[in-house]
């Protein structure tokens, strides 16, 4: 079997992000004791696949995390799994880098940082309600860069003004980050920002600020809809989920994938605080379902799928099931051959979800 | 043993829309203790969803009530319940025919209104007696003196003779009863005469076949007796009779005079038609009864499933339901855009809605439906004639000498102060005025001529909407005249999209092929490629509009929980697409292939 995946939610912000729909909690300090204790009694407690390829701390702020709280997470993770040179990432907010906090994460082992940047511009960050300026940013990339040999810049496009982007971009690339996610502005229902998604940019600017990412970040491998990287600094992580294989998730709200089941955390800080792991969703999927969700998702990769992962996979190519649907998004531009695989084109990112609506 | 004729009152309660009719019924039944307390849903005559939702009638059914009057005789009151729209006006006129007399309530606040002259008329060209019933008395807003003089002036009855009543208090109901005995003539008809029946209606029952609900106008009809339907030609055995109280009550022996049902293993409401003779085989009848008239449809629309494969559900669906409403008319046809589906012919508006409403709902299709529309006469300049029930198969305009649409003549009654926007609407519909009668000082009734197809569209809405609400209107056909029609055609990327083809006159041609084409370009969603979408007239292109390519759908973040709840997503959207029908390489929503309502909306 695969060695899964691990992805660590940490519930707390300093101030909740207006647009962000994950499970998170504003705190004055940082993430409290009970959380990590809660945390490492769930991880000690899984009852799963022993081997793990990655961890990814996620949030909420993962930056929250007191050097002690971090380092006894990653102890008791290497107690429950078998991690062969993993890949450990974590999200940092720019205005959480010190040097006692990349001391940290240095010691326990963390191998990626991923700067919660999303603009230079500091109309914008205002715009995104961030808690940092475009000063605090330049610091934190600065001081990442020099710890780090791979990491990452977070950016979102389409807040206002929208033509901020450019620089953005241009402000990026000055600190040569080996990674670039470029998210498109989402109005989440459940988010403050769902009241104002009116205000959402027209889907055509919303091309435009996203070819000019693909233009602007052309030394990179642009290997999924909205990541870059250059080569051999992919996030391995993520790959995980693109190919739809399994992965453990632990924390508040945390999905897992595990033998054919999506399950998810239980939301609620609180109870979660008092049983952690409390599943509050557990979804068995058809094995249809799994094939049309492995599929969506390697069409969200440049590598595409390769038919051969396929057939080791569910024993039968593709066009077995899917031939229809995949032959009608060929005459439609969206996919292509490479190959022996299956790989979406340049419109096909731009027209991600059309790929997934001829499959379902 | 029958019931002794001159015991016997025979009736039906006409009204407009609104005006309580139903609410009359169930007071009746109650005060007869005709139906147990217990069972008395709101209005019990209104046997359908559709009916009870809407507060309309659409079947009529009847009741039999017995009555101990003042007079201290025992009377058998049978109340036949009429359908209350302009669609149904046949089958009004023969539930009458099978009356003596009427209940004309007319509302204490909302005064004689178009569908109440046009009831009141055709009860007197039936020679019934008619009581007029003012009812809702108890309203803050009633106005009996002005009820009671619309009731002289405008029907020419006596409206002092009226009964007052509030069905929805209770007021009124004995004396109603009373007026319904002592002024409606008992009925005449020789019990020893050979049969005749005449079916005033029929319904289809799942477990007992068609239910023929009659009235006895001569001779006696008995379990065993084999019968002839005279227009149907075709004969069968009597296997049970009775009555109506109001479920169906067997008993031994139907007698002229008497009102009742009939089963006799008839498989379909085709063979019973209303207004036909039912006559004894061994001892017929020499003349039919009168006024027996095959009905015609009027209006048409072509009918597809949403799904193509849902095309012998639509076809079993169609044939069950012709079983229980044999007065809509269908065939097979075929559409370029539309794919396999059907031609469907309406009494009316109302009509089409309740059939679709029904087809929907009771067999749980999904339906594209498109713009109804009547049917045209034309006549080739080879001479050749022919009717026209869709647009597409009009043949090609040099061939065509003359094209005549059905005209009607409409009653709308309104207060005065609408009556310049009536007359205006009217106008804009090709209306010929001919002329304003004023009812009293309040409210007056303009008679327009005027092509059938613009009521068809949207004018009942229209008129609602520009008299807030009370405008009313009735309307009869008065025949084919010929008209300055041409036909419309809309092209999605080049291609004609048959089901969008329309006829409409040809001075407003080109301002409805704009609004067409305009109210697609917002219909029609973005796709992967610009869809133009043209308009033309003869041929002739006189409109583009462009919906803009799709260039970007893409969910920016995909990990962990997102997979599923994407994948989710996805499949509903794919389920609305379903209900998309695929025009060339064009995906097009069903609400555009019903946009032409939309124009007329919008348009003035």
């Amino acid at each position: 079997m695969d060695p899964i995946g691990v992805y660590i939610h940490v519930p707390y912000c300093r101030v909740a992000c207006p647009y962000c729909d994950f499970v998170k909690k504003a705190t004055r300090g940082d993430a409290p004791d009970a959380f990590v204790g809660a945390l490492c009694r769930e991880i000690a407690a899984f009852d799963g696949p022993d081997v793990a390829a990655s961890v990814f701390f996620g949030g909420g702020t993962p930056s929250l995390l007191t050097p002690a709280g971090f380092a006894a997470i990653m102890s008791v993770l290497r107690q429950r799994f078998r991690m062969d040179n993993p890949e450990v990432s974590v999200e940092v907010n720019p205005d959480d880098v010190s040097p006692d906090r990349l001391d940290a994460w240095v010691e326990a082992g963390v191998a990626r940082v991923n700067l919660g940047v999303q603009s230079f511009d500091d109309r914008v960050l205002k715009y995104f309600g961030r808690c940092h300026d475009a000063a605090d940013a330049r610091r934190a990339c600065e001081a990442v860069a020099s710890r780090f040999e791979n990491w990452g810049i977070d950016l979102i496009f389409g807040g206002r003004p929208h033509d901020a982007w450019g620089e953005t971009l241009a402000e990026c690339l000055r600190f040569a980050p080996p990674h670039v996610s470029t998210y498109g502005l989402t109005f989440e229902e459940g988010t403050p920002f769902w009241k104002r998604r009116a205000e959402a940019i027209d889907d055509d600017i919303g091309l435009e600020l996203y070819r000019e990412g693909d233009a602007a970040l052309v030394a990179y491998d642009h290997y999924e809809v909205s990541n870059f990287a250059l080569p051999g600094f992919e996030c391995r992580h993520n790959l995980i989920y693109w190919r739809n294989a399994e992965y453990a998730g632990f924390g508040p709200g945390a999905y897992s994938y595990l033998d054919g089941v999506r399950a998810r955390n239980a939301p609620d800080i609180d109870g979660y605080l008092r049983a952690p792991g409390a599943k509050s969703e557990s979804l068995r999927l058809s094995d249809r379902e799994i094939k049309v969700e492995t599929l969506i998702q390697h069409f969200r990769t440049r590598r595409g799928l390769p038919r051969a992962d396929y057939v080791a996979r569910f024993g039968a190519t593709p066009e077995a099931e899917f031939a229809a649907p995949l032959a009608a998004l060929a005459a439609r531009g969206l996919i292509e051959e490479e190959g022996d695989s299956l790989r979406p084109t340049r419109t096909g990112y731009e027209l991600n979800n059309e790929i997934g609506l001829a499959i379902v | 043993m029958g019931t002794p004729i001159e015991r016997i009152r025979n009736f039906s309660i006409i009204a407009h829309i609104d005006h309580g009719k139903s609410t009359l019924a169930d007071r009746l039944l109650e005060y007869t203790h005709s139906v147990d307390e217990r069972k008395l849903k709101a209005q019990t005559l209104d046997s359908m969803d559709i009916e009870r939702e809407r507060g309309i009638t659409i079947k009529s059914v009847a009741v039999r009530m017995n009555y101990k009057a003042r007079d201290g005789h025992d009377y058998v009151l049978n109340l036949i319940d009429t359908p209350g729209h302009v669609d149904f006006a046949y089958e009004v006129s023969r539930s009458l025919a099978a009356c003596e007399g009427a209940l004309l309530l007319v509302d204490a606040a909302q005064g004689v209104e178009a569908q109440t002259l046009a009831n009141a008329y055709k009860a007197i060209d039936q020679n019934l007696e008619i009581i007029p019933v003012i009812n809702k008395i108890d309203l803050p807003s009633a106005d009996i003196p002005g009820v009671i003089r619309q009731i002289d002036d405008i029907l020419g009855l006596d409206g002092s003779s009226a009964v007052h009543a509030s069905a929805k208090a209770g007021i009124g109901t004995e004396d109603v009863l009373e007026a319904v005995v002592a002024r409606i003539p008992a009925p005449t008809g020789d019990r020893d005469k050979p049969l005749r029946c005449l079916i005033f209606d029929a319904v289809y029952n799942s477990y007992r076949g068609v239910i023929i609900y009659i009235r006895v106008v001569e001779g006696r009809v008995k379990p065993g007796a084999k019968i002839q339907l005279m227009a149907s030609g075709t004969k069968f055995e009597v296997i049970e009779l009775g009555v109506l109280s109001p479920e169906t009550t067997p008993t031994s022996l139907l007698e002229a005079g008497e009102v009742g049902y009939l089963i006799c293993n008839i498989k379909s409401l085709d063979v019973a038609k209303i207004g036909d003779t039912v006559t004894d085989v061994i001892n017929p009848a020499t003349e039919p009864l009168p006024g027996y008239e095959e009905v015609q449809p009027v209006v048409f629309c072509g009918m597809y499933p949403a799904v193509a494969n849902d095309y012998t559900e639509l076809r079993d669906a169609l044939e069950k339901l012709q079983i229980n409403d044999a007065s809509f008319q269908y065939h097979a046809d075929s559409s370029d855009a539309l794919g396999f589906g059907y031609r469907l012919g309406f009494l009316g508006l109302l009509h089409m809605e309740i059939v679709q409403e029904r087809l929907e709902r009771e067999f749980n299709l999904t339906l594209v439906t498109t713009v109804p529309n009547v049917a045209y006469h034309i006549i080739m300049t080879n001479g050749a004639d022919m009717m026209i029930e869709n647009a597409s198969k009009m043949p090609p305009t040099g061939e065509i000498d003359v094209i005549e649409e059905p005209y009607i003549e409409a009653d709308i009654i309104c207060p005065t102060e609408f009556l310049s926007a009536v007359i205006d609407l009217c106008k804009k519909k090709r209306g010929i005025h001919v002329r304003v009668d004023y009812i009293d000082s309040r409210r007056c009734m303009a008679i327009y001529q005027m092509p059938l197809a613009e009521i068809v569209l949207d004018f009942y809405d229209k008129l609602k909407s520009l008299s807030r609400g009370y405008g009313s209107l009735e309307y009869r056909i008065i025949g084919y005249r010929p008209g300055d029609l041409v036909k419309l055609d809309i092209m999605l990327n080049g291609d004609r999209v048959d089901a969008l083809s329309c006829i409409v006159h040809r001075e407003r041609a080109s301002w409805v092929g704009k609004q067409l084409a305009s109210r697609l370009q917002k219909l029609i969603p973005r796709q992967q490629f610009e869809v133009a979408i043209q308009a033309a007239i003869g041929g002739k292109i006189i409109v583009r509009e462009t919906v803009r390519a799709m260039r970007k759908n893409v969910t920016a973040k995909c990990y962990g929980g997102d997979i599923t709840r994407k994948r989710k997503l996805l499949e509903k959207q794919k389920e609305g697409k379903k209900r998309m029908k695929q025009v060339g390489s064009v995906e097009v929503p069903q609400e555009a292939f019903m946009a032409l309502l939309k124009v007329n909306e919008d348009g003035d």
